[in-house]
């Protein structure tokens, strides 16, 4: 039993627990049994559903509806005449790095009606254009104390005065702004600003229809790159499977199973031929667990008939799991670099297992592949994760990244190594 | 029997088979058929015979028996006897068939490559298949007397029943006539149920209300008929709970303290899994997702089944309460409006409901259960003497016809065993030591096959350690203690813990349990166990049979690709 | 009778030990979730009964509640509980042993 589950039993059973003191011990004279079980039943069911939410913690304000509202705010057909339709050129369609933020600034500034324009990521200023930018400079944290505010609410912000900017230079000469949010996906992960210098602060409106253009940008930047890296992995992929030494030792396993056992080495024939159609498929960035497991399967067979009995590899599958969504060639790549790091330098053989759990109530998937090898040292870890490490295959840093594209922080991977005691990944899913 | 009252069971009966017959009738390709996993019928039937073996005289008179003279104790009866199925479908049902023999102790003696363990096996199977045809005997003997009324040859009535039974269905399955195939079992089933519903709405529609008759009979205090110096009394019912308090009809404890009942369940639930005719089916099914299958569709029917026979007992209790004053007849077997013999109970409600007809009817199925049954439990018997132990360890190269002798030698020797038994156990004066004599005897039997055929079983499925040593231990202490309870519980009835000695599984399997465990431990697997894992537990086999199946129903040549080809599948789709 | 004697037809179907036994553990876990399930709510009526002694109230019509759980609701929980069972495990047999592409018909019903 999970944790979580373990917690909520203990919470229902304590429950139950004060509803029959309460009953039989305050209330006097006792209730009704019937009335006493509904109670309880109500209880039961009210922490049951509210379970979930309460261990997901209280709700990420970037995630809430008022970022929906917000998105939704923004009059069809509104007045912005002056917004112009950028397309491919727009710089940040390559992603929010300060170059490209510079050039933005400056093909925004004459559009917008302001003096200074600003463009900002999460923690830095990117670009700064206009006066005030002795003080207000890229590189360096966002002077302006409202855009902290910004980026924790995503909300537009318009300032009137002076003492709103929170611009801690008494000679800066702006006065007024409109601070909007840059969002992807409904994360927030920058600002635009617009200055001006006198008492009118700028129109709202088109600032914010801009800042919705670039989002939109920036959001073509994320699919891109994403696009890219599923690419890369696909033909990582590949390329490693297609890697002439794991096809060479696959065949020459079979070619000495031929006479001795052919029945045998027709059946790995068959896992081979396998392995090879699942690797192709093109069917998007998921897949059932179900079909995953058959592609690490299918790979385990092929390498437990090199190996023999010097291979043992062991599988917990929890039957809810094989239904859930898991992205594509995750979990195989981590089994394989289990396999090696279990095998290699080691005498007597190894054990690899793969464990795959899902936790309805804090809505996770979690898988753990583990092997008994010999460990990894840190700076081996390191290569190992850059995708450096011996044996070729796709780094887990590939792994991570692609994870950290579909998920962004939603997902948490922990690679444990001690030196004689084997490696453990343990991978934490959002569950689909 | 007046010529019309014939008439009418005979078109009834005839009626029934013919509808059944369309309905179960093997098809065109029937092996083929067979074989398709999801092929409705196929998994129907297996079912349906499933349950014409498992349901003998002491579901369909035994159950409204108990509940006659329990109420609510009667009806955990019922439940237990369902219950056992649920053990079956989650732990045997689908890997018992995937390893593919022919008996329990045949499945055994190869899982754990022991002829010591077959052997052992079998002896439990014959104490198994011993103590549920006893009853059956018992059973066939009230209904004979209650029916015909009279004896042949000097019998009385009840030994008349019992001989005529037991001798009719030894000669049937000793010389070959009833080979206890499939669809036959399957309509004695059927028929069972037919007569079930049909007293069913014939009592509902002679106005008895249900929820009414259980609140009615349970304002009164509990009462049932004791034997007291030669003269039968009504007495007050002691509550098992509180013995201060009368038992009530709708409570518990009318015959079970709270850990009586439990134990009860418990004997019973673990019991169905090692019963060795019911579980001799499942060899049958086509694959092991047929055998799932198949124990759902049980547990729907059992289920129907059950619910008709306790609303049917209270409504005998209702009923003959009502009416035993002024129907002579019935005040011969009454004792103040209480059956003396609660057997009685549905023969009488046939009656009550549909004059001779209904008694006949309700005792010629009565009769169809036990037949279906003791023809299960004596094909059971010669399978183990003949296939199991003759032919598998004492001379493996017996020809058929001596392995067939040894199976009737085998059946008419068990036969007789059971007989003289039940000539010996007068129900009268069984019901005043166990009420419910039938369902109670019947309990005997699931308490050997739960304490020691079943926990073997299942170690033996679904822990790879287990050994044969570990087998046998767990088979003989199971057994041991279980035989041994239930004597102590014999000979000194008086003891407070007698009616829990009676229900000896929750102590006895647990013991079965150590002791497999223990001694398995300690020994050597088989040294093949690798691939007999995998053949119990993979479905590679199944697989196989499907895919035959499918092609062959498709129309399609299974293709065999030339030895070093590898064949491409083109299934429209890019692959 | 015994389909494993015969010779296999067509595509060899076979399972390696590794899978049989990933299979294994997790129809273990399945069977012994579902049987606890199952004890459970068995034992629930006595125990209900016995700390509460709600079986003699009449809350259904005028039928004895005890009555109508054990002498109906019973069978259609342990029917319940068998397909439950039933299409999980036969579910979990065709996701982990066999090919994904064995199945171009529709998953075999439970």
């Amino acid at each position: 039993m999970s944790r979580s589950a373990g917690l909520l039993a203990t919470v229902v059973a304590a429950a139950w627990i004060l509803l029959y003191v309460a009953m039989h011990v305050i209330v006097d004279p006792p209730l009704h049994t019937g009335v006493i079980i509904a109670l309880g039943l109500a209880v039961t069911t009210a922490l049951i559903l509210g379970f979930p939410s309460t261990l997901r913690g209280p709700r990420d304000p970037l995630t809430t509806t008022g970022r929906g509202r917000l998105l939704r705010q923004r009059a069809p057909g509104a007045q912005s005449t002056s917004v112009a339709v950028f397309g491919r050129d727009l710089p940040l369609r390559s992603g929010l790095t300060p170059e490209a933020a510079e050039r933005t600034v400056r093909l925004l500034r004459p559009v917008l009606a302001g003096d200074a324009v600003a463009i900002t990521d999460t923690e830095w200023v990117l670009a700064f254009v206009g006066p005030g930018s002795d003080h207000h400079r890229s590189g360096h944290q966002p002077t302006t104390a409202a855009t902290r505010a910004v980026l924790a609410g995503g909300r537009t912000k318009v300032l009137r005065a002076r003492e709103e900017l929170g611009c801690s230079d008494p000679t800066c000469p702006l006065r007024t702004a409109v601070v909007a949010p840059l969002l992807v996906a409904d994360r927030v992960v920058g600002t635009l600003k617009v200055y001006r210098i006198d008492e009118t602060p700028p129109a709202r409106q088109p600032v914010q229809d801009l800042a919705s253009i670039l989002s939109l940008h920036l959001e073509l930047a994320e699919a891109d790159r994403e696009r890219q890296l599923a690419a890369d992995a696909r033909l990582n992929a590949l390329r490693a499977q297609i890697n002439p030494h794991f096809l060479f030792n696959v065949l020459n396993t079979i070619a000495s199973k031929a006479r001795t056992d052919p029945e045998d080495a027709r059946r790995l024939l068959l896992r081979l031929g396998d392995f090879f159609r699942y690797s192709i498929r093109q069917d998007g960035q998921f897949a059932d667990f179900a079909q995953e497991y058959f592609f690490v399967r299918t790979y385990v067979a092929l390498e437990q008939a090199r190996y023999g009995d010097s291979l043992a590899v062991r599988f917990d599958v929890d039957p809810q799991v094989l239904s859930v969504q898991v992205p594509v060639l995750i979990i195989q790549p981590l089994v394989e670099n289990a396999i090696k790091h279990g095998l290699s330098e080691k005498v007597g053989g190894g054990t690899v297992s793969l464990k795959a759990r899902v936790d309805p109530l804090s809505r996770t998937t979690l898988i753990q592949v583990r092997d008994d090898g010999v460990g990894m040292p840190e700076d081996l870890l390191d290569k190992v994760l850059s995708g450096n490490g011996p044996g070729g295959g796709i780094g887990l840093r590939n792994i991570n990244q692609r994870l950290e594209n579909l998920f962004g922080e939603r997902y948490s991977m922990h690679v444990r190594s001690g030196h004689a005691k084997g490696t453990t990944v343990d991978l934490r899913l959002p569950l689909r | 029997m007046t010529v019309d009252l014939a008439a009418l069971i005979a078109t009834l009966a005839a009626l029934t088979m013919l509808a059944m017959a369309l309905a179960v009738r093997p098809r065109r390709a029937s092996s083929i058929d067979f074989y398709l996993a999801g092929q409705r019928i196929g998994v129907m039937t297996n079912a349906l015979a499933i349950c014409g073996d498992y349901f003998s005289a002491a579901s369909f008179l035994g159950v409204a028996a108990a509940v006659y003279i329990s109420g609510l104790d009667g009806v955990w009866y019922a439940a237990g006897f369902a219950a056992g199925f649920v053990p079956v479908l989650l732990f045997v049902a689908a890997p018992l068939r995937r390893f593919g023999q022919f008996s329990l102790p045949d499945f055994l003696g190869r899982r754990l490559v022991s002829d010591r363990v077959r052997l052992v096996a079998v002896g439990v199977v014959q104490i198994i298949v011993l103590s549920y045809l006893i009853p059956q005997a018992v059973a066939s003997g009230i209904t004979w007397s209650l029916l015909v009324g009279s004896g042949v040859l000097g019998l009385d009535a009840y030994a008349t029943g019992v001989v005529v039974a037991t001798t009719t269905i030894a000669g049937l399955v000793a010389f070959g006539g009833m080979r206890g195939t499939t669809w036959t079992q399957a309509l004695q089933f059927v028929l069972m149920m037919a007569v079930l519903v049909w007293l069913a709405a014939v009592v509902l529609g002679d106005g008895f209300s249900y929820t009414g008759a259980v609140a009615e009979l349970s304002r009164a205090p509990l009462r049932n008929p004791v034997l007291v110096d030669g003269q039968w009394q009504l007495q007050p019912v002691v509550s098992a709970l509180q013995s201060d308090a009368p038992a009530r009809f709708d409570e518990p404890g009318a015959r079970y303290s709270v850990l009586g009942q439990t134990m009860l369940l418990i004997t019973l639930m673990l019991g169905t899994a090692g019963l060795p005719h019911v579980m001799n089916r499942y060899f049958t099914s086509p694959t092991g997702r047929g055998a799932r299958r198949t124990t759902v569709w049980v547990l729907c029917a059992a289920g129907v089944f059950y619910m008709l026979a306790v609303m049917l007992g209270t409504a005998a209790r209702s009923v003959i309460e009502q009416v035993a004053d002024t129907t002579p007849w019935l005040a011969d077997l009454t004792v103040d409006g209480v059956l003396r013999i609660p057997e009685h109970a549905m023969l009488t409600l046939g009656r009550l409901s549909a004059g001779q007809a209904g008694l006949a009817t309700i005792a010629i199925a009565a009769l169809v259960a036990v037949i279906s049954t003791m023809a299960g439990l004596l094909l059971a018997a010669a399978a183990s003497w003949g296939h199991d132990t003759f032919a598998g360890v004492v001379n493996r190269r017996a020809t058929q016809e001596q392995v067939v002798l040894a199976g009737r030698l085998a059946v008419v020797g068990t036969a007789a065993v059971a007989a003289v038994a039940a000539l010996q156990l007068e129900p009268a004066s069984l019901s005043a030591l166990f009420p419910s004599a039938v369902a109670t005897m019947v309990t005997w039997a699931f308490a050997v096959a739960g304490s020691a055929l079943t926990p073997v079983i299942i170690l033996s499925i679904w822990w790879r350690r287990m050994t044969a040593a570990g087998a046998v231990a767990g088979l003989v202490v199971g057994s041991a203690t279980a035989i041994t309870m239930f004597l102590m519980a014999l000979l000194r009835p008086d003891w407070s813990v007698a009616t829990l000695l009676l229900t000896p599984t929750p102590v006895a399997a647990p013991c079965a349990i150590v002791a497999a465990i223990v001694v398995s431990l300690r020994t050597e697997v088989p040294v093949d166990l690798p691939e007999l894992w995998v053949r119990l537990h993979g479905t590679a086999a199944d697989r196989a049979a499907e895919r035959l199946a499918r092609l062959t129903i498709r129309g399609v040549e299974p293709h065999q690709p030339a030895s070093g080809e590898l064949r491409v599948e083109g299934t429209g789709r890019r692959s | 009778m015994n389909p494993t004697a015969d010779q296999p037809i067509g595509r060899d179907e076979f399972d390696t030990p590794a899978e049989v036994d990933a299979v294994f553990r997790t129809q273990r876990r399945i069977a012994v979730a579902h049987f606890v399930v199952f004890f459970a709510g068995l034992l629930s009526i006595p125990a209900v009964t016995l700390l509460t002694g709600w079986s003699s109230e009449n809350w259904v019509a005028q039928s004895a509640t005890g009555f109508v759980a054990i002498g109906a609701g019973l069978y259609l929980f342990f029917f319940l509980l068998g397909m439950a069972a039933a299409s999980l495990a036969t579910g979990v047999e065709h996701r982990m042993l066999g090919t994904p592409t064995d199945a171009d018909a529709a998953e075999p019903e439970p």
